[in-house]
């Protein structure tokens, strides 16, 4: 059988080049640089346990080679070699109320595969996902129902949310003050931008003051007032017990709106600490790859994996006194 | 952390391992579908959703055609005029029907009521993927969001229907029996909310199966005896009971009935539908609730 398995793709044969980098160096601002607003803590509202999200996908990189008479039957009725593409291995960590994580990587290091599996939208091969309420999760595709007005959007999606429709009426200010698109409202949301749907998802999302949100590559547009104003709410989100997950390849967003970043490479995670840090050590990688420096990058992973702490997540059930891990005995 | 999980993971002896302890009775897998009633509960809390959905939804459906909603009611004239030309002129089954306009309208008319549930369960999840994908909340919502819009766009061609009946000769006569028309509506209603959450799980979890419906509601509709009458072609006992136990069969025979030869319906008839329109929804609920977790997946 010509069902050939390669460990991960190398990175290398997909290329960067298609990808917005972060060439500007990170300056050394004496101001002190913006940071995310900090809030104390609560108790823990995701725990991701040893995930893994592995794809199988058909490998063409032996087109031009001579084939076999079978292997190229077996091509023909799709039987073809294929690699396993790890776009999420063996993570692991625990989230808590208040905290505002933000994801970086380069593309294809499994982020939004990440966000995707916690949204409960795809499967995970293996680990657990375990969450406090079913998290509020926005993609990347900009309407929601595109033949409708951006106000019918409003109330529809905050009642879907589950305001009553007194509450949608009093909300309503509100979700279009935040998302600041103007008289646009009344236009059928087909005729939005990328970036004005994803504000008004986004304020239509916070109206509901979702205990877990999970954000992928929206927000990095608008004016400084609107950017304010949505860093305010989503502080605001996390003061009341909620957690935000933010998807961003540029870092810059991280470092100035998370308190904690998580650093992910071909779908491993390399670091794992606060957002200024991690998202400066990733902006220094990104720069170094930019430039052509794979070397010093490569040295620059290695650094940061050094002193990656990994996480071992145990989970212990209070309403049990139970231990479910297998270390343990039950009592 | 506490210390009774430091003795008993001998993970925490390493050093640069960070062991998190999680309390997760708090804690549920993500994407996992409610307990029924909590189901059913939830589902009750969203009614202003699925009420507001089908509204807006309605209006945006014929947005982009000149005549809009007109449709609604110019689409069953022109198959009815089709099948008065095919089957009344050409091929002549309307030997022996009395008033054969009427029995074509009323069959064309509430069929298309329950074929366009058929179908419009085949795409409705895909149409509401957006919002499945942005918000949490119990899926049946956006069938039954459908079937509620379908059910209201009815009306206009339920009272076209009857206008028509009445005003084009032979005319029916409205007799006291029409009273009853609503009760066999409202269980063609509780009929097509049950096909719609069937196809619409069953199309979600297999696209393909959107063809083949499109080739079944041709087929139910040359069974169900919309413009010929069954028992004047079948022949063979058993046949003509299986095709009488056939839903749609029902509804329009029993509507027929009612609205054109002022006869009160045969009570094996009523029955057979009844059960139907309490059968469908219940299992089809059942059926949609168990495939909760699927919908938003890609």
């Amino acid at each position: 059988m010509s069902d050939l398995h390669t460990d991960a793709l190398s990175t290398d044969s997909i290329g960067f080049d298609d990808e917005e980098h972060d060439i500007t160096l990170p300056s050394d601002a004496d101001a002190g640089p913006k940071k995310g607003i900090e809030v104390p803590l609560g108790p823990p509202t995701v725990m991701v346990q040893r995930l893994s999200v592995h794809y199988r996908v058909a490998s063409k990189e032996r087109e031009g080679e001579h084939l076999g008479l079978l292997q190229r039957a077996a091509r023909k009725i799709g039987w073809n070699r294929t690699v396993t593409v790890r776009a999420v291995d063996n993570i692991s960590f625990v989230a808590r109320a208040g905290e505002s994580i933000g994801v970086v990587g380069h593309n294809g290091s499994g982020k939004s595969t990440l966000l995707r599996v916690m949204a409960g939208l795809e499967t995970p091969t293996s680990g657990r996902v375990l969450a406090s309420s079913t998290p509020s999760f926005l993609g990347v595709n900009a309407a929601l129902m595109p033949e409708l007005s951006g106000m019918e959007n409003v109330r529809i999606g905050l009642l879907a949310m589950g305001l009553k429709p007194k509450e949608v009426k009093e909300a309503i200010p509100d979700v279009l003050e935040l998302a600041g698109i103007g008289s646009s409202i009344h236009l059928p949301m087909k005729t939005y931008s990328s970036g004005m749907g994803a504000r008004l998802r986004f304020a239509i999302s916070a109206a509901a003051r979702p205990e877990i949100l999970l954000i992928d590559e929206a927000l990095a547009t608008g004016d400084a007032a609107t950017k304010a104003r949505s860093e305010a709410r989503m502080a605001e989100i996390r003061q009341h017990a909620g957690t935000i997950f933010l998807v961003s390849h540029a870092a810059q967003v991280v470092e100035e709106m998370c308190t904690r970043a998580i650093w992910l490479h071909q779908g491993e995670m390399v670091l794992d600490g606060p957002a200024y840090e991690t998202a400066r050590a990733y902006r220094w990688w990104a720069w170094n790859i930019a430039k052509g420096e794979t070397q010093k990058a490569e040295g620059l992973l290695e650094d940061a994996r050094a002193k990656l702490r990994a996480t071992v997540v145990h989970p212990q059930d209070s309403s049990t006194v139970r231990h479910l891990s297998r270390h343990s005995n039950a009592t | 952390m506490s210390e009774r999980a430091r003795t008993h993971s001998p993970l925490a002896q390493v050093d640069d391992v960070q062991l998190e302890v999680v309390d997760i009775s708090r804690l549920k897998p993500v994407g996992q579908r409610a307990a029924l009633g909590s189901y059913i509960h939830q589902l009750w809390h969203r009614r202003h959703f699925i009420t507001a959905d089908s509204r807006a939804r309605a209006f945006a459906g014929n947005r982009d055609t000149l005549l809009g909603r007109f449709w609604l009611v110019g689409k069953p004239v022109l198959d009815g005029l089709t099948y008065f030309l095919i089957f009344g002129v050409l091929l002549g089954t309307a030997r022996g029907i009395d008033n054969y306009i009427g029995f074509l309208l009323i069959g064309v008319f509430l069929f298309s009521f329950t074929s366009a549930s058929l179908n419009g369960g085949a795409g409705v999840m895909a149409g509401g993927k957006n919002l499945i994908r942005a918000f949490s909340f119990p899926r049946a919502s956006i069938p039954l969001a459908l079937a509620l819009r379908q059910a209201i766009s009815m009306f206009p061609v339920v009272i076209a229907m009857l206008v028509m009946i009445v005003v084009i000769p032979p005319h029916a006569k409205i007799t006291w029996l029409w009273a009853l028309f609503p009760v066999v509506f409202l269980l063609q209603v509780c009929l097509n909310s049950g096909i719609i959450l069937y196809t619409a799980r069953l199309t979600s979890a297999l696209p393909d199966l959107r063809l083949v419906i499109g080739f079944a509601s041709r087929f139910w509709m040359y069974g169900s005896g919309v413009m010929y009458s069954i028992d004047k072609f079948v022949t063979h006992p058993q046949l003509l009971a299986v095709l009488e136990f056939n839903p749609a069969f029902c509804v329009l025979e029993i509507s027929r009935d009612l609205l054109l030869y002022g006869t009160m319906p045969d009570l094996k008839l009523w029955l057979t539908l009844g059960a139907w329109a309490i059968v469908t929804p219940v299992l089809g609920f059942l059926y949609f609730w168990q495939g909760e977790e699927e919908y938003g997946r890609e």
